[in-house]
């Protein structure tokens, strides 16, 4: 038996597989070169121009592929690539080359993207740097499709695969096909990369970032991918293999024992209606909130649109974006937030020694206005489906409300002197999510028509700790005392003037802090799609007196571990049924 | 003919999507469509082209356009260059 290894990359996609290694490797097709009698030249010419109109319509199918299934706005990529295919000064150079060196239009052809492929690799901008990949992808296609090869192809992937590969370049990572392929692990690649997005839209554990790979594995080994840890173990032992089995089991009996739960109503056993919803980042994620029974999208996440594009998304590109969004939840609300990065992301030039305190979000917005109210106008547009709400992020103080309100109502005239149609009713409101917020709350409430706790970031800004720091991110805990007064602080605050609160951080799908929340008053949770039907199950064993008990009692201890352990034992006695599903 | 020298406004520069929108927009005109920079001259029907003179924010290109529509041409093609997006 091979010796098993274990390999840690970056889980960019969560869940378990286990299933044979599909080795997906973009060997470069070989060339040849050969002379051709001046009487075929023509043919050779035609043979080129079939081998352009082959491709084009092969991207055009992945292209409108991608439209459907994942949205418009990752297929852009695409439409330069068919430009690139198209482009008239490589099509005359190949042609003109052909008659003047009386050669093969595959050896023409390869010389000529070669020679683009260096130019652009030369430059010092890592943007244009980076489109050789395009480059090559369509000459190697263009190559294949004069060649008369099949494409290696994750089409080719059985059922029970895995990819393994050192990257999947975007047109090939929208064709991997969730009945065949169970799971990814990838060389490179990060979160933001195309084939993490894929892989969550399609809810297929993936692992990239691994480093090396490739040479550890063969066509067909025993490979797992655990999607939770972020490694991938290869030729697993007899022990890993019945563990990582009996998680699996585990865990679709869970899914089983919930799916009936998505079509519940989200209210407590007296009768409480809370708004379960859903976080996303991306178009595709919808379908999912839809299916797990989600009462709209708590947070859109935007930021996605600018790291896709490496730079700001064009209005009608965004509104693009929220309007298909808006048409697909209604009903259901759809609560878009602003821009939440650093300046970083958007000037390339600009960097900072404190990135979690400096210059981002609101804070960038403010400052870049025309950017700002590009976005703006963008949600106001899509707002006619009238179920849209906007959200900002990271406001600190009571000016910066002031401020982004002035550049709101501005927006807002611009277009209604434009005779453009937005929701006039549409509900603005600010993510809570720093202590100076929390503490100013009584003045916030009065300017905006909702909070949404962000307890994340929250957390990290009241207790000074960065969690991706592995020294101290023992010290980041959500069921902080300090926390916990802070969300109380926001509740109250925001119910004295009438405005509703809720919570879109990693705590709403906790089932341990649901009956905390809603005893602190907390009025919508926003969550993970596959975090809610298990939060509906919670909430439906629960009574807002004894949540109330809870809370007040929870707020009396000193340290996060006497809160979790106060709730573990109380939690399991006050609610009879909630047990199975806490664990 | 005409000829001027243009910065480029965009924050990331000439990239695949603004260069693609002035593909297809100079593809609807008539006239020749170039972009010089660094002595470097490129056909500007032709994103590949246009992407392997790399042009950051900042960068100065001449766009030249000669023909009969070359006006109309121009003054749109110049939109692209100095737009934002």
């Amino acid at each position: 038996m091979p010796k098993e290894k274990i390999l840690h990359g970056i889980a960019a996609s969560k869940g378990i597989a286990y299933g044979k290694a599909f080795i997906y490797e973009i060997k470069k097709t070989e060339v040849f070169q050969t002379p051709i009698l001046p009487v075929y030249l023509k043919e050779e010419v035609a043979r080129f121009e079939r081998a352009i109109e082959k491709t084009k319509e092969e991207l055009n199918k992945i292209k409108e592929q991608i439209n459907r299934e994942i949205g418009e706005d990752f297929g852009q990529f695409l439409d330069a690539q068919i430009m690139m295919l198209d482009d008239e000064s490589i099509i005359e150079m190949v042609k003109q080359r052909i008659f003047d060196e009386k050669k093969n239009v595959e050896y023409i052809y390869n010389e000529v993207i070669n020679e683009y492929a260096k130019k652009l690799g030369e430059s010092k901008n890592t943007y244009f740097k980076e489109r050789v990949v395009d480059i090559y992808d369509v000459g190697e296609r263009v190559l294949k499709n004069l060649l008369g090869i099949s494409h290696t192809s994750v089409l080719e992937a059985p059922p029970g695969s895995i990819i393994v590969a050192r990257d999947v370049p975007p047109s090939e990572a929208t064709l991997i096909n969730p009945k065949n392929v169970i799971g990814i692990a990838m060389e490179l690649g990060g979160r933001t990369s195309h084939t993490a997005i894929t892989a969550r839209a399609l809810e297929i554990p993936a692992i990239l970032g691994i480093g090396e790979l490739m040479g550890k594995v063969q066509n067909g080994d025993d490979i797992i991918v655990d999607g939770e840890r972020g490694i991938v173990i290869i030729h697993p032992s007899a022990g890993k293999i019945t563990y990582y089995e009996s998680l699996q089991k585990k865990s679709q009996q869970l899914e089983k024992a919930l799916l009936p739960v998505c079509e519940l109503k989200p209210e407590t056993r007296d009768g409480k209606h809370i708004d379960i919803s859903a976080n996303i980042e991306f178009y595709a994620e919808a379908s999912h909130a839809l299916k797990y029974g989600a009462i709209g999208i708590g947070l859109f996440r935007t930021e996605f649109l600018y790291l896709a594009r490496r730079g700001s998304p064009t209005e009608d590109e965004q509104f693009k974006v929220y309007n298909a969004l808006a048409k697909k939840m209604k009903p259901h609300p759809v609560i878009i937030r602003t821009y939440d990065l650093g300046g970083d992301k958007l000037f390339s030039d600009y960097h900072e020694a404190n990135p979690f305190l400096g210059w981002r979000a609101i804070r960038v917005c403010l400052q870049e206005k025309d950017f700002f109210k590009t976005q703006i106008r963008a949600i106001l547009r899509a707002s006619v489906n009238k179920n849209i709400k906007i959200m900002f992020p990271m406001i600190a103080t009571y000016e910066e409300i002031k401020r982004v309100k002035l550049i709101f109502n501005e927006v807002k005239q611009e277009l209604k002197s434009k005779k453009i149609e937005f929701d006039e009713g549409l509900q603005l409101g600010i993510m809570m999510e720093t202590p100076s917020a929390a503490l100013l709350a009584p003045y916030l409430a009065q300017e905006v028509d909702f909070f949404s706790i962000g307890s994340n970031d929250l957390t990290q800004y009241t207790l000074a700790v960065d969690r991706g720091n592995e020294k101290i991110s023992q010290l980041f805990d959500h069921y902080h005392p300090a926390v916990l007064k802070l969300i109380k602080e926001i509740a109250s605050a925001g119910h004295s003037a009438h405005i509703w609160v809720g919570l879109c951080g990693e705590l709403a799908g906790d089932p341990l802090a649901i009956p905390l929340l809603i005893g602190l008053g907390i009025d919508e949770l926003s969550m993970s799609p596959s975090s809610i039907p298990r939060a509906k199950l919670v909430l439906r064993t629960l009574t807002i007196p004894n949540c109330q008990e809870i809370a007040q009692e929870a707020l009396n201890y000193r340290t996060a571990l006497e809160v979790k352990k106060f709730l573990n034992r109380i939690v399991r006695k006050k609610f009879s049924g909630i047990e199975a599903v806490m664990k | 003919m005409i000829k001027e020298t243009i910065t480029i406004l965009n924050e990331n520069g000439l990239h695949a999507l603004p260069a693609s929108r002035f593909v297809k927009l100079a593809d609807k005109f008539t006239c020749k469509v170039e972009l010089i920079k660094d002595g470097i001259k490129v056909n500007g029907k032709s994103i590949m082209g246009i992407l392997t003179l790399a042009c950051e924010k900042g960068a100065k290109v001449q766009l030249v356009c000669n023909g009969k529509d070359e006006k109309e041409a121009f003054a749109a093609l110049r939109q692209i260059l100095e737009g934002q997006d």
